[in-house]
C-alpha cells in the first residue's frame, strides 16, 4: 500500500505542475491585460510603472517561474481587484461561506439520497420506487438556479418562513443548503438504488437467506456494505465540487462566497487570483481522488489483499 | 411424519406478457435420513421446487400447493420466526457456484460464525471455535488460517468445503445440495461428493441432491425423481431407475452416458495437420517484497509437444489451471506463445505477421465453451455464420448468405432461423451456430475448447454427435479440450493429459483408459463418477505431493532415454509416453 501511495503522490505533484503550466499559458493567451484602457483609464506612463511593479513586463517564462516559486512558499501574490490583502487572505475570507453552505449541502444531501435509494431498491417497482426516481430525476435535471428561485419563491415569498438571502445568520443558511443538497441527493439516490439492486441480485444474498439470517441483517450488513463500495468513491470528488461554491447559488442567495471570484478573476485578468483558484481546485481534486482510491482499497478485500493494485 | 411433504406444488413466474409455469403439480415426500436425487435438465423445475420449500423464490413467483411442509411446519404460513428456524436448522442448502455463494467482503470465519449466531445463543468466540471445528471436519487442513481468509483467497473446491461446513453449522435435518459439483473439476467433484456422503451418514441427515448429472446420482442417492418440464416423469429406487427405466426421457438420459463412436480413420498424408513443438507460455507476475516489488515468472504452459495427425481427434484433458485452454489458444495464435513452434502443414506459424497469418487462419478454427459470449448479440444468425466468408472475401454477399443458410441446415437448425438473434436460441442451438461459423471456411483443424461443458446432458450428446459427424464428413483434425472424461473416452482417438502446465502422459484413448501409468492420470480416471449405482466405491485421493512422489521410474534400458534428475517424458510403448524419472 505504501509504495502505491507514494507513487500516487508523485503523480499528484506532476499533475499539479502540468495543470499550472496549462492554466498559466491559457490565461495569458487571452487578449488584453489587467490595466487595459477601458478598464482603467490611466496614462501610459502610470500603466507602465504598474506593469513593472507587478512584474508583468517580464517574459512569460520568468513570470511563470516567479509565480510558481512563490506558490512553493505558499505565496500566491496579491489580487489586482483587491490590492489591500493577499490572495490567501481573500480566499480564506471568501471560502468560509462556500465551504459551510456547499459542504453542509453534500453532507446532508448524500445521506438523504442513500436513504431514498435504499427505499427505492427495497421496494422495487412500487410507488416508493417511482417517487424516489421522480425526485432524483427532478434533482438532476432542473438547474440549480431554478431550484434556488423556486425555494425563494415558496419559502421566502409565499410562506414567508425564511429569509430569502444573505449571510451569516444561520437561518439564512437553510435555503442555500437546500439548493446545494439537491444534486448530491439525486445522484446518491440513483447510485444507491442501482448498486443495491445489483447486490441484491447476486447469488450470495440467496445463500444468506437460505442460512436463516434476518432480512434486516442481510440488508444492513451485507447488501449495504457491498453496495457502499461504489458510493464511497464518489463522495469526496462530489464534496470538493460543491464546497468550492456555485456562482449561481451564491448569486441567488447573495452569499459573499468563492463563486463570484471564479468569474471576476477571469474577466478582470486578475492573474494571481485566477491561478490560485485553479491550482487550489486541481490540488483538492487530486487529493480527493487519491483518498477515494485508498478508501476503496480498504473496504474491498479483493483489492486490499491482492497485491498492491 | 415425513420430514418433507410436498403435494401438488405449482410454481409460475409472472413475466412481461404472461406467466411461465416452472413447476406443474409435483408431489413427493422425504423421510428422515433418506437420500433423494432430483435429476433433470436446466429449466425442469428441480431447483425451483426446493427453493419453494425454503421460500427463497423471488416475489415474481406464484407458489401454490395443497401441502408444502418441512419438518412439520407449513412453509406457506411460516412467520418470521418459523422461517428463520426452517432455513438453516430444518434444512440447509449448498449451491452450485461456491465462488459467488459467499459475500466477498467478509471473511469465511465471520460468515460461518454469523450463521451459528443466527440460530443459537452463543458468544462470538464460541461461534468462531465451532466454525473452526466445522472447517476441520470438512477436511480443510489449515482451518485456523482459513477462518480469516476472504472468499477470493480460496479455490472453488475449498470454498465448496467451507460452504458445506456452513451448512452443517446448525445441524440441519436435511441438506439440500443444488448442483454442488457442477462448477468443479472432476477430481474435486469426486472429493466433494464423497465428503457429502460421509457427513450425511455422520450427522444422520436426509439429503436432496439436485443435479443434471446421472453420474452424481449414481454415486450418492437411494431414491430418484426424474423431472422434465416441471413434472415428475419417473420415481423409484436408484438401481431400478438405472436398470429398468420406464419413461422415455429417463432412457434418453441414460443413453447419453453410453454414447460411442467409430474411431476416426486417420489420413493418408503422414504430415500432421498441426504440431506443437516445445510450446511455452509464461507470465510475469509481481509480488510485494517490503517497500518494493519482485518479479517472477509464472509458467502456465511448460514446453509442450503435441502432434495432431490428419483426420483424428486428440483430447487434451486436465484440471482447471493445467494449461489446456492456454495451449489451445496458443495453437490458434489467439494468445502469443513465449517460446516454441506451431507447425501447420509443415510450416511454423508462430512468428508470422498478421497478414502472413491470414491464409492459415482459414485452415484453423475454434469453438468456445460459452456460446453466449462467443456470438455477437447484435448480429443475426445468417450474418454470424457468413462473417468468416466476408472477412476472407469469399464469394458475393448473395453467395455468402446462401452458404450460411446451407450451414444452418447442416448443423441441424431450420433455414428460417437465419434472421434470428443469439438470445432467442437455447445453449445447444447457439453452440450449433458457433460450430457452423467455425466450419464454413472448410478448415482442416478445429480446436474445440470445452464445447459442451455448459450444456445439459441430452443436449451435450447431440452436440458431440454433430461434431463427430462433421469431423467424419470433412476429414477434420480436431483438438478436443475437455475435463469430461466420459466424452473423451467415447469421442477421441488419443489423449494428452496435462498437469500443472506439463504433459504428463499421452497415449491412444483405449490404452490410457485401460493402462494409465502416471499417478495424476490414474487419479483423474478414478474420479470419473460411476455410470451405475452398483459401481459405487470408496475412493482415496492423492495430494500434489503424493502425486509427485508416485511419479514412475524407469531405467535407461527400458526407455532408451538419458538419465536425468527431473522427470521427463519417455516412450514406454508405441504412441504411449509418460512423464517419469529415468535412472541408470
Amino acid at each position: 500500500m505504501l509504495p502505491y501511495v507514494l507513487r500516487r503522490l508523485l503523480s499528484v505533484a506532476v499533475t499539479f505542475f502540468v495543470v499550472s503550466l496549462i492554466i498559466f499559458l491559457m490565461m495569458h493567451s487571452i487578449p488584453g491585460g489587467p490595466f487595459d484602457a477601458n478598464d482603467m483609464p490611466v496614462s501610459a506612463a502610470v500603466r507602465e510603472k504598474l506593469m513593472a511593479q507587478l512584474g508583468l513586463d517580464q517574459p512569460l517564462h520568468v513570470q511563470y517561474l516567479r509565480y510558481m516559486w512563490g506558490v512553493l512558499h505558499f505565496d500566491f501574490g496579491v489580487p489586482y481587484q483587491s490590492p489591500g490583502e493577499t490572495v490567501i487572505q481573500l480566499l480564506s475570507r471568501a471560502w468560509v461561506p462556500s465551504l459551510v453552505l456547499g459542504g453542509l449541502g453534500v453532507v446532508i444531501g448524500a445521506p438523504l439520497g442513500i436513504l431514498l435509494g435504499m427505499a427505492a431498491a427495497l421496494n422495487r417497482n412500487t410507488w416508493i420506487d417511482y417517487f424516489a426516481s421522480t425526485v432524483s430525476t427532478i434533482g438532476l435535471t432542473i438547474p440549480v438556479f431554478v431550484t434556488s428561485m423556486l425555494l425563494i419563491l415558496v419559502f421566502a415569498v409565499w410562506l414567508n418562513w425564511l429569509p430569502a438571502s444573505g449571510w451569516p445568520q444561520p437561518e439564512r443558511w437553510i435555503l442555500p443548503i437546500a439548493a446545494y443538497a439537491a444534486i448530491p441527493m439525486a445522484t446518491y439516490a440513483r447510485y444507491t438504488r442501482s448498486a443495491m439492486l445489483d447486490t441484491l441480485s447476486r447469488p450470495f444474498v440467496t445463500v444468506l437467506r437460505a442460512k436463516g439470517l434476518s432480512e434486516n441483517r442481510i440488508v444492513f450488513q451485507h447488501v449495504l456494505r457491498n453496495s457502499a463500495i461504489p458510493l464511497v468513491t464518489v463522495f469526496l470528488p462530489m464534496f470538493i465540487g460543491t464546497a468550492t461554491g456555485s456562482i449561481f447559488v451564491e448569486a441567488m442567495f447573495r452569499v459573499p462566497g468563492l463563486g463570484a471570484y471564479f468569474v471576476s478573476s477571469i474577466e478582470k485578468r486578475d492573474y494571481p487570483l485566477e491561478m490560485a483558484l485553479m491550482l487550489m481546485i486541481t490540488f483538492m481534486y487530486c487529493i480527493a481522488y487519491l483518498l477515494s482510491d485508498i478508501v476503496y482499497a480498504l473496504i474491498n478485500p479483493r483489492i486490499r489483499m491482492g497485491g498492491s493494485e | 411424519m415425513p420430514l418433507v411433504e410436498i403435494e401438488d406444488l405449482k410454481v409460475s413466474f409472472r413475466q412481461y406478457g404472461g406467466a411461465v409455469d416452472a413447476v406443474r403439480g409435483i408431489s413427493f415426500t422425504l423421510e428422515e435420513g433418506e437420500s433423494l436425487g432430483i435429476v433433470g435438465e436446466s429449466g425442469s423445475g428441480k431447483s425451483v421446487s426446493c427453493s419453494a420449500l425454503l421460500r427463497l423464490l423471488p416475489a415474481t413467483a406464484e407458489v401454490t400447493a395443497t401441502k408444502l411442509r418441512l419438518d412439520g411446519t407449513d412453509v406457506a404460513k411460516a412467520g418470521k420466526e418459523d422461517l428463520s428456524r426452517l432455513r438453516g436448522r430444518a434444512a440447509a442448502m449448498i449451491f452450485q457456484d461456491p465462488m459467488t455463494a459467499f459475500d466477498p467482503v467478509f471473511t469465511i470465519g465471520h460468515q460461518i460464525a454469523e450463521t451459528i449466531q443466527a440460530h443459537r445463543r452463543v458468544s462470538k468466540r464460541e461461534a468462531r471455535a465451532e466454525a473452526r471445528r466445522l472447517l476441520e471436519r470438512v477436511e480443510i487442513k489449515n482451518a485456523a488460517d482459513v477462518l480469516d481468509y476472504y472468499p477470493h483467497q480460496l479455490s472453488g473446491g475449498m470454498l465448496q468445503r467451507a460452504m458445506i461446513a456452513m451448512a452443517l453449522s446448525c445441524r440441519p435435518k436435511v441438506l439440500i445440495a443444488d448442483e454442488p459439483t457442477t462448477a468443479l473439476d472432476v477430481t474435486i467433484q469426486a472429493q466433494i461428493l464423497q465428503l457429502i456422503k460421509e457427513i450425511q451418514a455422520e450427522f444422520g441427515m436426509a439429503l436432496i441432491m439436485i443435479t443434471h448429472d446421472l453420474g452424481v446420482i449414481a454415486e450418492t442417492v437411494d431414491r430418484v425423481l426424474v423431472m422434465y418440464r416441471g413434472e415428475i416423469m419417473e420415481e423409484g429406487p436408484v438401481q431400478q431407475i438405472f436398470d429398468a427405466p420406464r419413461h422415455d426421457y429417463t432412457r434418453q438420459l441414460l443413453a447419453s452416458l453410453e454414447a460411442s463412436f467409430e474411431p476416426a480413420p486417420g489420413g493418408a498424408d503422414p504430415t500432421p495437420a498441426l504440431e506443437l513443438r516445445g510450446l511455452s507460455k509464461s507470465y510475469r507476475i509481481r509480488r510485494r517484497a517490503g517497500l518494493f516489488h519482485e518479479y517472477g515468472d509464472f509458467h502456465a504452459v511448460r514446453s509442450v509437444d503435441i502432434v495432431l495427425p490428419r483426420n483424428r481427434i486428440v483430447a487434451i484433458v486436465g484440471e482447471s489451471g493445467s494449461g489446456k485452454t492456454t495451449t489451445g489458444l496458443m495453437a490458434m495464435r489467439l494468445t502469443d506463445s513465449s517460446s516454441g513452434e506451431i507447425v501447420v502443414d509443415g510450416k511454423d506459424i508462430s512468428g508470422l505477421t498478421p497478414e502472413a497469418l491470414k491464409p492459415y487462419r482459414r485452415r484453423m478454427q475454434i469453438v468456445f465453451q460459452d456460446s453466449y459470449s462467443a456470438l455477437d448479440p447484435m448480429m443475426t444468425l445468417a450474418q454470424i455464420i457468413a462473417e468468416p466468408l466476408h472477412i476472407h472475401g469469399i464469394g458475393t454477399p448473395r453467395e455468402q448468405t446462401g452458404k450460411a443458410l446451407e450451414w444452418l441446415e447442416r448443423v441441424g437448425l431450420e433455414r428460417s432461423y437465419a434472421t434470428r438473434y443469439p438470445h432467442e436460441l437455447s445453449g445447444g442451438q447457439r453452440q450449433r451456430v458457433a460450430i457452423a461459423r467455425a466450419l464454413i471456411l472448410g478448415p482442416s483443424v478445429l480446436v474445440a475448447d470445452e464445447p459442451t461443458s455448459a450444456l445439459d446432458v441430452t443436449v451435450k450428446t447431440q452436440i458431440i454427435g454433430l461434431l463427430k459427424r462433421l469431423q467424419a464428413e470433412m476429414g477434420l483434425s480436431m483438438l478436443f479440450i475437455s475435463h469430461d472424461l466420459s466424452t473423451v473416452k467415447s469421442l477421441t482417438d488419443s489423449v494428452v493429459v496435462m498437469y500443472r502446465g506439463r504433459v504428463v502422459e499421452e497415449a491412444p484413448t483405449a490404452r490410457i483408459f485401460a493402462d494409465p501409468q502416471h499417478p495424476y492420470t490414474r487419479a483423474l480416471l478414478d474420479a470419473i463418477p460411476a455410470t451405475n449405482p452398483r459401481e459405487r466405491r470408496q475412493r482415496s485421493f492423492l495430494s500434489a505431493e503424493e502425486i509427485a512422489a508416485a511419479t514412475p521410474r524407469y531405467t535407461v534400458i527400458q526407455t532408451g532415454a538419458a538419465p536425468r534428475a527431473e522427470p521427463q517424458l519417455v516412450t514406454i510403448a508405441p504412441d504411449h509416453r509418460v512423464e517419469a524419472y529415468v535412472t541408470p
